[in-house]
């Protein structure tokens, strides 16, 4: 899977990061990144235990890595929780809002192990 | 190397601008608001430039920057927040208190750097102007200084020009100033009416160093004659109020407080209260207190003084001398302020250097 692959299946945008970061190692690098990135897992504790400020916060820094790694299409689904989140505004509509974002996260992560292992190999 | 500080709880982020910086800059990463004030407290200004991200566990970046204007480092270190979304009020509130630029999520390295380098040259500019001021006021407050202290040079050697020439060592003048700045003193708190304040009263001693100016125009025979006066030559001796006037009428400047200070001093430091004085004959009221604390300070002196025509009072004999009215009347104010400070006038005589 070419780097320019990943970023089509996974609906990002490869040549916007590719204008920012100039060289695909280095896009590489960071996309290995992201999977040790916490919030995610933050996000699904803290919505799991209803605390709105928790999730809102985490919500938010995995919105800002997304945007840094063009990952579009999974920045549209967190913008979309975190901006219900946001204030307390609406709890129940961020924990409909997860399933997608969910989805999505898991199609990422699942391509970016294949990336990175296809590198490793 | 140059420090910058780069404050995001995203490691990827962290990371993102560290590959941009790292080459040019060292680098110091926090991980939160907290770290980031630890961080901040231990570099201090030895940092060029912090990245801060506004949403963040512990403390916010907006805590940091409280932080930041409570120590006054946001004066000398720029900060660039690093936020996700732009809304109008978050970012008005991000320079409220005191952000130098704000930058959103994805970052364009490009500009970034740009932002960053032109931040930290403006502030290191700002930084040395700065110093250059501070360097330049204190050039100036030292030149104030001298020329203040040669002023005060030249007005005591002209003012001591008189005692020279009868045979006497200047200490008189600095007597007369210093007695007549310790009751100035006293009558700024005693008679707030009179409105002195610590400029006019060092303005007025500087003055009294000239009370006797017009004795220079007196003839030697009377100036150090042993003896009682002559009518005749009495009524000469008087002159030297007049004369010293049309000394300083010569240089008049009409503007000038100081002026103003020399020529009443000059004039007016034989008046007496009930009239009695010399040369106007001025009442109460008119005499001006200046002359008046000049008046006591030279007659006090003149007591407890050896001269040519006598010996000298015990600083007792004098005081109640002047306080029965021996060398004229003097008004109820300038003789609280004569009692007030006289441990001060007593003192001005320990500090004198010679015999008197």
């Amino acid at each position: 899977m070419t780097l320019q692959e990943f970023f089509e299946e996974t609906g990002g945008n490869y040549d916007e990061v590719m204008r920012r970061m100039r060289k695909e190692e280095r896009v590489r690098k960071f996309a290995g990144m992201f999977l040790r990135d916490d919030s995610y897992r933050l996000l699904n504790e803290a919505m799991e235990s209803g605390n709105c400020e928790d999730a809102f916060r985490a919500a938010h820094t995995l919105k800002g890595v997304c945007a840094n790694l063009s990952f579009t299409r999974l920045l549209d689904s967190v913008s979309a929780v975190t901006e219900e989140l946001r204030g307390g505004r609406d709890f129940d509509k961020a924990r409909l809002y997860m399933s997608r974002l969910n989805a999505d996260y898991a199609l990422i992560e699942k391509k970016i192990k294949e990336l990175t292992s296809e590198a490793g190999a | 190397m140059q420090k910058i500080l780069i404050v995001d709880d995203a490691e990827i982020n962290r990371e993102l601008l560290k590959d941009i910086f790292e080459d040019e800059y060292s680098i110091l990463e926090a991980r939160d608001g907290q770290e980031a004030i630890d961080i901040i407290d231990l570099h201090k200004l030895s940092i060029s430039l912090v990245f801060l991200d506004l949403v963040m566990p512990n403390k916010s970046g907006l805590d940091v920057l409280s932080f930041m204007n409570d120590r006054g480092y946001i004066d000398h270190i720029p900060v660039i927040m690093i936020t996700g979304e732009a809304t109008i009020e978050s970012d008005l509130r991000t320079y409220e208190y005191g952000a130098a630029d704000i930058i959103y999520k994805p970052f364009e390295p490009s500009i970034v750097t740009r932002r960053a380098k032109n931040l930290i040259e403006l502030y290191q500019n700002r930084e040395s102007i700065e110093r250059q001021l501070e360097e330049r006021t204190k050039e100036l407050r030292k030149s104030q200084e001298q020329l203040a202290k040669n002023n005060e040079f030249l007005i005591n050697a002209l003012g001591s020009v008189v005692e020279f020439r009868s045979l006497e060592s200047g200490e008189h003048v600095k007597r007369v100033k210093n007695i007549s700045g310790a009751m100035l003193s006293s009558a700024k708190r005693l008679f707030p009416e009179y409105g002195l304040d610590d400029s006019k009263i060092h303005m007025i001693t500087q003055a009294a160093a000239l009370h006797d100016l017009g004795k220079i125009a007196i003839p030697d025979v009377i100036l150090n004659k042993p003896g009682r006066f002559t009518p005749e030559e009495f009524a000469e001796m008087k002159m030297h109020t007049i004369y010293g006037c049309r000394i300083l009428e010569n240089f008049k400047q009409s503007d000038s407080e100081f002026y103003r200070y020399c020529y009443e001093i000059c004039r007016w430091h034989h008046e007496r209260h009930d009239g009695n004085g010399y040369p106007d004959g001025l009442v109460g009221d008119e005499i001006p207190v200046w002359a008046e604390a000049v008046a006591v300070a030279d007659c006090f002196d003149a007591l407890v003084s050896k001269r040519v025509y006598k010996s000298s009072f015990s600083f007792e004999t004098a005081f109640s001398m002047i306080k029965e009215g021996k060398c004229g009347v003097f008004s109820p104010n300038i003789m609280k302020c004569f009692e007030d400070s006289a441990d001060e006038l007593v003192r001005a005589y320990s500090d004198s250097e010679d015999p008197y």
